[in-house]
């Protein structure tokens, strides 16, 4: 069967009509998304409402969990106080949009989902917040894969697509004390393909392009395709301004650049 | 011997003085006319010239006796005066014109001595606009002030054709940044200055911006989120205090 | 060759920490540096004495370094400084009469000085902790997932992890390890790269006072990287003349 995968829409409903329209074309038989429907973008209950009119099984994002929570994200997730002082604002201005409604949609949703061998979260198994990279260690990837027991794991969070595939594991482990009886010395059998798929984002892009990006995954061939749609972005710049969002959002969004710049480092996990 | 340096917005009249004054063994009087609260060329001149004498607002004898004392003079005039100062009236001097090929007309031959190969100028006079703002007593964020200045530079707020501006940075030095939209990417240089790293800095530091249909108010609300507060600046010092030493002016 | 001594673990037990620093003054090297990876307070009637003991060393002992462990937070969590000011999982553990233990087990003083703590520390190219980066939860054993091993001492970038949350002795060797990362994004054609790591160890440092009579800790040398476990039996059975 195909599965499409969208994540990160951040209030940006053009752009997920646009994704939509796109699915439409060629339809599949489940659309996923991971997360992060509320944020920066100009309309956050709009989008809540259309996910739920579809719908579309979802987990929380980090944004999601900040709204409901009334949180602002910790300031180590921003590298500079510039990008602070944007991302609270946006916050703040979410905050005060949403609906009673569209945070209790938002309280409820669960953390992971899971589709036989697939998994779908936000960040990363262990939080919302983590940054799963085309760069992160290779074993660390590993690592989050096999903790959900799926052998693909579908994450969003940053905002460039990607898919990454691990094979060809091999680690071995002495046991030194206790000396085991009899003494072992196997390298530990590891499973052979694991894959990261990484949706992109729909509403918040960071691939130098102000398109929508999501995914298309066959589970029979294990294809997954990479796809980016243009929309009429302008629209969603003229609603940035029109509701009082930090007029900077909108320019950013035309070249393609995320709103609030997010830091790098791709393990931190902030403890509040 | 006193020397006028003139030329378009961003054709590099500054980088042309500082070349000549590299050469020049004897002490000498840099200007720049009209700059008023927000002397960023002649601060630059000064970090890596400190012999060379600024002057911004000194009577006209103290310029005329160091002319007598043959003390060699340069008078950089910003691309919106008009070349026609009364103080040079009647005084002989040179005439640098500072001018991309593709600027050239027949006022700059007219005009000058020289003309020296300079950066392309795409402004249009009529409808450039011309801001400035010193800063001074105020510390940047570093990476604030990049995500800033890539903004200003790319357009966000409104088509700049030239921007330079000298910021105090968190760990106390001094840097100046200077863009021209024909040339790619914007120079960043520090200044040859001490480091700054007590309480905050009462020497010049501030931004100017050419271009058209420029939002001043979003620039400057966007400036003013790149500053470190009084707080987050103690507590930067301390930090540094323990870990940078302290260099001897 | 000097070494260091690294404990976890104690849980108030100022009898047990006393044995083992006499152990300590008997080794055969010196120890430049004595380390306690949490758990150092716990429901215990000598815990004050202890927590004094360890804050003051005497003259000619090394001044121990401290991080927190799950017992510490467990702490915050009374005081209302944690992360889960009901105190829920504690109460599942050890019930309520437990919680009052604790409670005046260690005072307020005590709790604020627990604070200054750090969470764990990083020396050459260790990472000595009670649990792990993830946090002072995080139970590491030889039956953890040999991905999840590398994945915490790759997570801070160390060669060898000493931990404390199992109570356990343990020494586990990765020496060699691969994987083929292939990435495909929208602009690039997929690229593969593959990744190694060698030679990186996790030790479980024992339990100086979780288990009555016998007390466990490390001796590490960071010159040779020689890791041994030493047991130390102490209190009043067995000993003394009969």
């Amino acid at each position: 069967m195909n599965i499409a995968v969208l994540s990160c829409i951040h209030g940006n409903l053009e752009a997920l009509e646009a994704v939509l329209r796109k699915i439409d074309q060629q339809p599949v038989d489940q659309i996923y998304c991971l997360g992060d429907l509320v944020g920066y973008g100009p309309y956050p209950n709009e989008v809540v409402a259309r996910i739920r009119e579809l719908d579309i099984p979802t987990c929380q994002g980090c944004w999601d969990e900040d709204i409901v929570e009334g949180l602002n994200a910790c300031e180590c997730s921003y590298p500079s106080l510039l990008a602070e002082t944007r991302g609270r604002q946006a916050h703040e201005w979410t905050n005060r949009e949403v609906t009673p409604e569209t945070r209790d949609y938002l309280a409820e949703l669960p953390l992971t989902l899971q589709q036989s061998n697939l998994c779908f979260v936000h960040g990363s198994p262990h939080s919302q917040h983590e940054y799963l990279l085309p760069d992160t260690s290779a074993f660390i990837a590993m690592e989050r894969v096999l903790a959900t027991g799926a052998d693909t794991l579908f994450c969003g969070h940053t905002h460039i697509p990607y898919v990454r595939n691990l094979e060809n594991s091999q680690l071995t482990l002495n046991i030194v004390h206790p000396a085991p009886h009899p003494p072992t010395h196997s390298p530990t059998p590891l499973p052979s393909l694991k894959r990261i798929i990484n949706a992109g984002s729909v509403g918040e892009p960071r691939h130098g392009r102000p398109n929508a990006t999501y995914i298309v995954y066959n589970t029979d061939t294990q294809q997954a395709e990479l796809r980016e749609v243009e929309y009429d972005y302008t629209q969603t710049c003229a609603a940035i301004l029109e509701k009082g969002l930090p007029a900077i959002f909108a320019w950013r969004l035309s070249k393609g650049l995320e709103y609030a710049e997010k830091a790098d480092d791709p393990t931190h996990v902030c403890e509040r | 011997m006193l020397t006028v340096v003139a030329g378009p917005c961003g054709a590099g009249k500054t980088t042309w003085i500082l070349q000549e004054l590299a050469q020049m063994p004897t002490p000498a009087v840099y200007a720049t006319p009209g700059v008023g609260p927000v002397p960023i060329d002649a601060t630059r001149v000064a970090a890596r010239f400190p012999q060379v004498e600024i002057f911004q607002r000194q009577p006209e004898t103290e310029l005329l006796q160091r002319l007598a004392a043959g003390v060699p003079v340069y008078f950089e005039l910003g691309f919106q005066l008009e070349t026609d100062i009364a103080f040079l009236e009647g005084r002989p001097h040179r005439r640098i014109a500072l001018v991309a090929e593709e600027n050239r007309d027949a006022g700059w031959q007219l005009w000058a001595d020289e003309v020296i190969r300079g950066n392309q100028s795409t402004l249009n006079l009529q409808a450039a606009q011309v801001w400035r703002a010193p800063l001074s007593g105020q510390v940047f964020d570093p990476p604030s002030l990049d995500t800033f200045w890539q903004e200003l530079i790319q357009g966000a707020y409104g088509k700049v054709h030239r921007a330079k501006g000298i910021f105090e940075l968190a760990e106390g030095q001094a840097f100046h940044l200077d863009f021209v939209n024909s040339l790619p990417g914007s120079a960043y240089t520090e200044l040859n200055l001490p480091r700054w790293v007590q309480g905050r800095p009462n020497r010049f530091s501030g931004i100017e911006v050419v271009g058209q249909e420029l939002d001043e108010g979003a620039i400057a609300a966007t400036l003013k989120d790149c500053y470190l507060s009084d707080s987050l600046l103690t507590a930067h010092q301390a930090t540094l205090k323990d870990s940078v030493p302290l260099e001897v002016v | 060759m000097t070494h260091w001594a690294i404990l976890s673990g104690i849980n108030g037990n100022l009898s047990a920490y006393e044995a083992v620093l006499a152990d300590l003054k008997r080794a055969h090297h010196p120890i430049e540096a004595l380390y306690i990876l949490g758990d150092l307070v716990g429901p215990h009637p000598q815990c004050e004495d202890l927590v004094q003991r360890v804050r003051q060393p005497r003259r000619g002992e090394l001044a121990p370094q401290v991080c927190l462990g799950w017992w510490e937070e467990q702490c915050f969590n009374l005081h209302g400084m944690g992360s889960d000011p009901e105190a829920t999982e504690l109460l599942a553990q050890i019930g309520p009469d437990g919680v009052e233990k604790l409670w005046k087990s260690v005072p307020r003083e005590t709790v604020q000085w627990l604070r200054s703590l750090d969470f764990g520390f990083f020396e050459l190219d260790c990472l000595l902790i009670h649990g792990s980066t993830v946090g002072c939860h995080d139970v590491l054993t030889p039956e953890t997932p040999p991905m999840q091993l590398l994945d915490r001492l790759l997570r801070a970038d160390a060669n060898t992890l000493f931990c404390g949350r199992s109570g356990l002795t343990f020494h586990l060797q990765i020496p060699a390890g691969a994987v083929t990362s292939t990435v495909t994004t929208l602009d690039a054609p997929a690229q593969t790269m593959t990744q190694q790591v060698r030679d990186r160890q996790v030790v479980g440092v024992g339990s100086v006072g979780k288990e009555s009579g016998k007390a466990t800790y490390t001796l590490y040398s960071p010159y040779t990287s020689t890791v041994s476990f030493r047991t130390v039996p102490y209190g009043t059975q067995g000993k003394g003349f009969s």
